[in-house]
């Protein structure tokens, strides 16, 4: 009986120390993880947006947008005036979500589109992270769904990542996801 | 028969190397060697954990019962790589990102348990410290070479720089998962044959 005590009084001493030190630790570095995190997105922000001066957050269910796979919107703001959105969207792709940044001017434009994190077979759906597969959504026209072909990209359809259908199809229903929010922020 | 400061050092870096030797750690070893540059931050991550790790049980190791000495171990280890994993998220973001899911992992990659339980345990700090180390460059070293010979075949590049030109066509199963246990096998047994000829 006596040994049992001192193991858990021993193990407990070894947990508590652990304890301290972790929330030492946590203390020491959460305003930087913060701030990484900050700076990371709002680059993602002024990426898609180049014009904007300042990024206001939406409240999206105030506005009446329920849908689960939009997780943030951004008003973009130039000298005071409000000229487009900026949506983080997170559709499913092959490895698990796949976080995309989009940008739609006021007058129904893509402006930019860039892949945050994802978890997409590298030299495959990781390509999507290259300019020659994001670059294609810009300048788009929002009046139309985005298709997405296998052999050429046209007005209204991109070229998919050769090997990688289900990542392609899943960043454009991303981006349609995010016109969806814009026209029914917009009207 | 004691072993030489610099002997210690060495039987983790070389002779006993945890990936081609010891065949410990294999799953970050075969997830994370997509490129040269992942396999040297989850080596260096670890070895980082693994130094810590072993000189704390070493100091600890004469006030940690033996029967408790397992969760003993798993909880500093645990400690260090959440500090450690905190520490890379605020000051290297891009490495974080990468590395993503197998940081949390390091607390399970059984060389670290390991070398606690077969060497820290019974070992003083400045002994456990230097195989902490060789082990972990150990580590360090396999996967970087793991990750290299995948990223040359599978991309055509080596840390981030590429090699060939855009018309060479990358291997590209290399740098997926079947190509981790190509490579790691092919390595160990031309590793194998340099040692047995050597005996």
């Amino acid at each position: 009986m006596k040994e049992i005590i001192t193991l858990g009084l021993k193990l407990l001493l070894i947990s508590l120390i652990a304890a301290l030190a972790l929330g030492y630790a946590n203390d020491a570095t959460k305003d930087k993880i913060f701030e990484q995190r900050e700076m990371a997105n709002k680059e993602a922000r002024i990426a898609v947006m180049p014009d904007a001066d300042e990024f206001e957050k939406i409240d999206l269910e105030q506005k009446g947008i329920t849908d689960d796979i939009i997780q943030e919107g951004y008003t973009a703001i130039k000298s005071d005036s409000l000229i487009g959105y900026v949506f983080k969207v997170i559709p499913k792709g092959y490895g698990g979500a796949v976080e995309v940044i989009v940008g739609i001017s006021n007058d129904g434009k893509l402006t930019g589109v860039r892949i945050g994190n994802m978890n997409e077979t590298p030299g495959l759906g990781a390509k999507s992270k290259d300019i020659e597969f994001y670059g294609q959504y810009n300048g788009m026209n929002t009046t139309n769904e985005i298709g997405v072909s296998k052999s050429a990209s046209s007005d209204t359809e991109i070229k998919a990542i050769s090997g990688a259908t289900i990542t392609s199809k899943a960043v454009t229903k991303g981006v349609n996801h995010a016109i969806d929010a814009f026209k029914g922020l917009s009207k | 028969m004691s072993k030489t400061k610099l002997q210690i050092f060495t039987n983790g870096l070389y002779k006993e190397n945890a990936t081609f030797y010891q065949l410990l750690g294999m799953c970050p070893t075969l997830a994370v060697t997509t490129s040269a540059v992942n396999g040297l931050g989850m080596g260096l991550a670890t070895t980082a954990v693994l130094v810590l790790a072993n000189m704390a049980i070493s100091l600890l190791r004469n006030f940690i019962p033996n029967k408790i000495r397992i969760p003993s171990f798993i909880v500093v280890i645990a400690t260090f790589v959440t500090i450690i994993g905190m520490v890379m998220e605020g000051y290297l973001p891009a490495l974080y990102s990468a590395l993503g899911l197998f940081i949390p992992l390091i607390v399970v990659n059984c060389i670290i348990l390991g070398r606690a339980e077969a060497f820290a345990y019974s070992n003083n700090v400045i002994d456990s410290f230097l195989d902490g180390l060789g082990m972990g460059l150990g580590f360090a070293l396999s996967l970087t070479i793991l990750g290299s010979v995948r990223e040359i075949l599978g991309a055509g590049s080596i840390f981030g720089f590429s090699l060939f030109g855009a018309s060479f066509k990358p291997v590209l199963i290399m740098i997926l998962p079947p190509g981790a246990f190509l490579a790691l096998g092919i390595l160990m047994a031309i590793n194998n044959k340099y040692k047995s000829r050597k005996a």
